[in-house]
């Protein structure tokens, strides 16, 4: 039997239904956004973890050399001669199936069984192995596929394709297929050795040799270390992985805390819904009080009644939140592997912790957003709950102490700013004090700014349009929340659209000044080597080329993506050097052991010029001098620039990636273009205008931030739930007052449009009280958290259409969301006002 | 307007509750003429307040014609009713029902400005008013600082504010105590009459009555003899 007193509680709720299924919506649509976006992150960060796994096997390090690989001769000297039995060859590189980028593995079977398993799923795919094994070693192109990949590409064991691997066409076929239920394989070529060195253009070469040691073999590591010849080094695999997961560690955190603020301002609609309805049972709180119930009595009441409504919303909003999972998934997926390594990834994974993590969200927002208000209604005298004045009375004489608070917080997360150094989670936790800061002092700006306005609107609009804008001031206890709520999504629009426009134009400036040439040529088949880069600088109307490696350097502590230039006359300004002179850095760079490292380098690993960077070359580990920091925004943001000449003196690798092109004047670009792409030989080039290659990663940075952009559209749609929330209670809470206005002789028309601009005022005055915070909020993501978190540092571009459309957007959502109550108060009975009390 | 202000004709008036329905007003004949005030009495629920609201035209009958100043609302759009209470109708409520966000001046110039009275004029009869009603020093005042006496005589301003056919009180003294309630009651009395208007005051009090021509008692939906008022004190 439910007590008397929580029965008429109740009674309340079961009276006004549409609060109570806006208050749950708010908080599920908060929870469903925590919960997608830790879905979404844990699945990637799972899938990569599962597939590293996968890869990695039992193997407990790894042997790496350079970019030109291992000789296959360590491995088979350390078979024989050191006797090591744990180890198995390795070549990886990049290929693609139709539109599907993939890792190719090479692998050597016999040695596999030591460390990975699979030669047992080889052996699992039924009927009799033997006429498999065979074919996967001496078939050219056999390759095997998990299971779910091979289906969604439509391939059966035995179906011929194509593959291209390195730029190269290659034929393929499948033997086998690999059960794959954990999907750890979803995004391998698995094939033998041989094929792999012979598609990715590595004979006699290997990627790492994966090494098993166990645990108790004390010298092993050691042993291990001494066999293997100069500019080979042995790493943890674990470490490697990890090292990898680190990448992306700070796109995921960002992720993570855009999520919160959808939170946050759902937090301030529970709060809104909460007290309002807390709010209107005053006479019923007054009555039970005066009845002998404790304030303690009370408050339990109030806080258990918030917590089932959190529990119901929380529960609503996990299940929202695991298909909303789904759609980030992809969306984060797609970053992850435009941005930082390849991920295969198609469900969500439905981490228990997420749905817990959703659950105390939920639950703790709704307790949150009734404490203070139940503490506070219950608080009164008895006879003093019953009369609103008190109420807007205590909120009047709170003001100056809550903006007092308000101001402190600030101060606070400028300490926090100043003093937590590179950390990016106290930038952040300093974004969240920031806005809480702002929150509070909104309420007084709506209050200060209506009441100033209230003269002119009198002036403009006469009584009717002064009792609109002089009642959002009046009713500061019910509006200031629902302001607050919209401020702080309105502030985040402007906050994130300032960071990407500033961010965007920071790229579209870089990608601009770095891409000098006219044309830039990879290989689309075969290798690019000096006498094709000869060839290519004689082609007519080709005044100069430059050219450009890319290595990847693994060391314990990280990767360091190494690009060796040969300048082109000229070209050494598509470089923008910050903290050095050009003329003295360039030669210096040419002719000594030195290097440029980039912005995000530098500030990761704390070296500026006149230090010395330390990389493992293929004569062993060398330091280079560090000559100067450019500016990049590239996304393998850990670069370092080396000439030519350098990198040829420390590494085996001949190879070069792409050349750049440099038109003579008198020449069209898109007739060399063409010419270069008719060119004779093995090699085919696949030739990009500058323009083209500026279109591409300028796609890959709109790309990144779409999933930004689905958040603050949720957090926004959070805050229009909690304006029609407090506009449909303050209909409720003044309805005896437009009853009169309308028996007086209002049409329905006057009081819809009085509370339509009262709703737009509402609009207006959260869009005004965002722009300080959205603007403070862009300067902190840009200088603070893009820079701790990416090593970036960017110019704070403010358009003032942004800011513009910002307001425009905070009118236009309280207009949206002032449009039913309007049209429910215009249709209420005047009747009531004849009511007696 | 002819000699009636007002004029009810086999007025019915049924509300739903639930299953069962309960007739307010039942077949009504009543008439008020120009110029009179008359005290509608009778029990809570016995249907005071309905009547008012369909003289109001804020609520329409389920049968029979309703007509105040020569217009038959019961023929009108709810719009046409609303314009026409706008017009000719003043309120006077138990409540008080003051615009908490408007001073005592705008919750009288309210109306006038609703009637489309120029500013000048608007503000000379709001302040003419509030001296009537001896609130001339209190027009920046807001409603929640005034007493319950005073409150109600704000709202007597406003509703005699645009010289309205009929101004109905719905208990206007119910709220207040015996001294408050005798000085509206005679504000009340004084500026309807000194205006030539006609009022009708729904009251349970006997004591009010005095202070009309008439009083006439409502009954299970029907209206009673018309009493003869008592003589005012």
């Amino acid at each position: 039997m439910i007590p008397v007193r929580f029965r008429a509680s109740l009674g309340y709720l079961r009276r006004h239904p549409w609060q109570l299924a806006l208050a749950v919506i708010g908080i599920a649509v908060g929870v469903a956004v925590i919960v997608a976006v830790d879905l979404a992150n844990a699945s990637a960060r799972k899938a990569f973890l599962l597939s590293m796994d996968a890869v990695v096997g039992k193997a407990t390090h790894q042997v790496l050399g350079g970019p030109e690989g291992i000789p296959e001769n360590v491995y088979t000297r350390l078979r024989t001669e050191q006797g090591m039995n744990a180890i198995a060859p390795v070549v990886a590189g990049e290929a693609r199936i139709g539109t599907r980028g993939l890792t190719l593995i090479g692998v050597d079977l016999f040695a596999e069984r030591a460390l990975r398993d699979y030669t047992g799923m080889l052996a699992d795919t039924g009927g009799d192995a033997e006429p498999l094994f065979r074919a996967f070693l001496t078939e050219p192109g056999a390759v095997v596929l998990a299971a779910p990949l091979a289906a969604s590409l439509k391939l059966e064991p035995g179906s011929a394709f194509e593959l291209t691997v390195d730029g190269t066409a290659r034929s393929g076929r499948l033997v086998a297929v690999l059960p794959d239920e954990e999907q750890r394989l979803g995004g391998l070529v698995v094939a033998d050795i041989a094929t792999a060195q012979e598609w990715l253009g590595r004979t006699g070469r290997l990627s790492r040799i994966d090494v098993r040691i166990e645990p108790d073999d004390e010298g092993a590591l050691a042993r291990l270390e001494a066999a293997l010849p100069p500019g080979l080094r042995v790493l943890g695999a674990a470490g490697r992985t990890q090292a990898t997961l680190d990448m992306s560690a700070g796109f995921m955190t960002n992720l993570s805390a855009m999520s919160l603020l959808a939170l946050l301002v759902g937090l301030f609609l529970v709060m809104n819904s909460t007290s309002f309805s807390v709010l209107q049972r005053r006479p019923l709180i007054g009555t039970l009080r005066a009845l002998g119930v404790t304030r303690r009595e009370l408050v339990s009441l109030l806080l258990a009644e918030s917590a089932v409504i959190g529990l119901v919303a929380a529960a609503l909003g996990i299940a929202l939140g695991v298909a909303l999972g789904e759609r980030l998934l992809d969306l984060v997926a797609r970053s992850i592997n435009d941005l930082y390594f390849r991920v295969t990834v198609t469900s969500v994974a439905v981490e228990p912790a997420s749905l817990l993590k959703g659950l105390v969200a939920g639950v703790g927002a709704a307790l949150a957003g009734a404490a203070i208000p139940a503490w506070e209604a219950t608080g009164y005298r008895p006879r003093l709950a019953l009369a609103r004045s008190v109420l807007e009375e205590r909120a009047r004489r709170a003001l100056p102490f809550v903006t007092l608070a308000g101001l402190v917080i600030i101060g606070a997360a400028v300490v926090v700013l100043v003093v937590s150094g590179r950390n990016l989670v106290a930038g952040l936790a300093a974004v969240f004090m920031l806005i809480s800061g702002f929150s509070l002092c909104a309420p007084l700006f709506v209050r200060v700014a209506s009441t100033a306005l209230a003269p002119l609107a009198r002036r403009l609009g006469g009584t009717v349009a002064r009792m609109a804008v002089a009642g959002v001031g009046a009713s500061l206890s019910r509006s200031g929340i629902a302001v607050v709520a919209l401020a702080i999504a309105v502030s985040a629009t402007i906050g994130v659209s300032v960071m990407v426009g500033s961010f965007r134009a920071a790229v579209v400036d870089w990608l601009d000044q770095s891409l000098q040439a006219d044309l830039y040529a990879r290989a689309k088949q075969g290798r690019i080597d000096e006498a094709l880069v000869a060839g290519v600088a004689s082609q007519d109307g080709v005044a100069a080329v430059s050219t450009s490696r890319r290595v990847v350097l693994e060391e314990a502590d990280g990767r360091t993506w190494l690009v060796a230039l040969a300048m082109a006359p000229g070209s050494y300004a598509g470089i923008e050097l910050i903290d050095a002179e050009p003329a003295a850095v360039w030669p210096a760079w040419e002719s000594r052991d030195a290097v440029v490292v980039s912005e995000p380098y530098a500030w990761h690993r704390g070296v500026a010029p006149g230090d010395v960077v330390r990389l493992p070359t293929g004569r062993g580990p060398r330091e280079f001098a560090v000559l100067a920091t450019y500016r990049s925004y590239d996304a393998n943001a850990s670069s370092v620039l080396v000439s030519r000449r350098t990198f040829d003196r420390w590494f085996d690798d001949d190879g070069i990636d792409s050349i750049g092109v440099y038109v003579e004047d008198d020449a069209r670009p898109e007739d060399v273009a063409a010419a270069l792409r008719r060119r004779d030989g093995a090699t085919l080039l696949e030739v990009e205008s500058n323009a083209g290659l500026r279109a591409a990663g300028l796609d890959v940075f709109d790309r990144t931030f779409v999933i930004t952009d689905v958040l603050y559209w949720l957090a926004l749609g959070v805050a229009f739930v909690g304006v029609l929330s407090a506009m449909l209670a303050l209909q409720l809470e003044r309805a005896r007052e437009i009853a009169t206005l309308r028996a007086l002789g209002m049409t329905p028309a006057q009081v819809g449009g009085m509370l339509a601009a009262q709703t737009g005022l509402l609009g207006l005055l959260s869009g005004l009280a965002a722009l300080p915070l959205g603007i403070v909020m862009a300067w902190v993501l840009i200088v603070v958290i893009n820079r701790r978190a990416f090593g970036w540092r960017i110019e704070m571009l403010v358009d003032p259409g942004i800011l513009a459309s910002s307001v425009l957007l905070a009118v236009v959502a309280a207009l949206l969301a002032g449009v039913y109550p309007a049209w429910r108060a215009g249709r209420a009975s005047p009747a009531l006002a004849m009511r007696e009390e | 307007m002819g000699e009636f202000a007002v004029e009810l004709a086999g007025v019915t008036r049924r509300f739903r509750e639930g299953e069962r329905e309960h007739v307010v007003l039942d077949a009504l004949d009543f008439e008020v003429r120009a110029g009179e005030t008359v005290a509608l009495r009778g029990r809570s629920g016995s249907g005071k307040s309905t009547l008012l609201n369909l003289i109001a035209g804020i609520d329409t009958p389920d049968a029979g014609r309703v007509i105040v100043a020569g217009r038959e609302l019961t023929r009108l759009s709810e719009r046409e009713r609303t314009l026409f209470r706008r017009a000719h109708v003043g309120f006077v409520y138990q409540g008080f029902n003051l615009v908490p966000t408007l001073s005592v001046a705008d919750n009288v110039r309210l109306v006038l400005e609703l009637n489309d009275v120029a500013k000048a004029a608007a503000d000379a009869r709001t302040q003419e008013l509030l001296e009537a009603v001896g609130l001339g020093d209190r027009a920046a005042s807001y409603p929640d600082v005034l007493s319950g006496g005073e409150q109600q005589r704000v709202a007597i301003a406003r509703a005699l504010a645009h010289e309205p056919a009929i101004v109905l009180a719905d208990e206007p003294t119910g709220n207040l105590d015996d001294e408050n309630a005798r000085r509206v009651l005679g504000l009340l009395e004084r500026l309807v009459r000194g205006a030539g208007g006609t009022m009708l005051i729904a009251t349970h009090s006997a004591s009010v009555a005095r202070y009309c021509d008439r009083s006439v008692e409502l009954h299970h939906g029907r209206l009673g003899a018309a009493a003869v008022p008592d003589a005012a004190p």
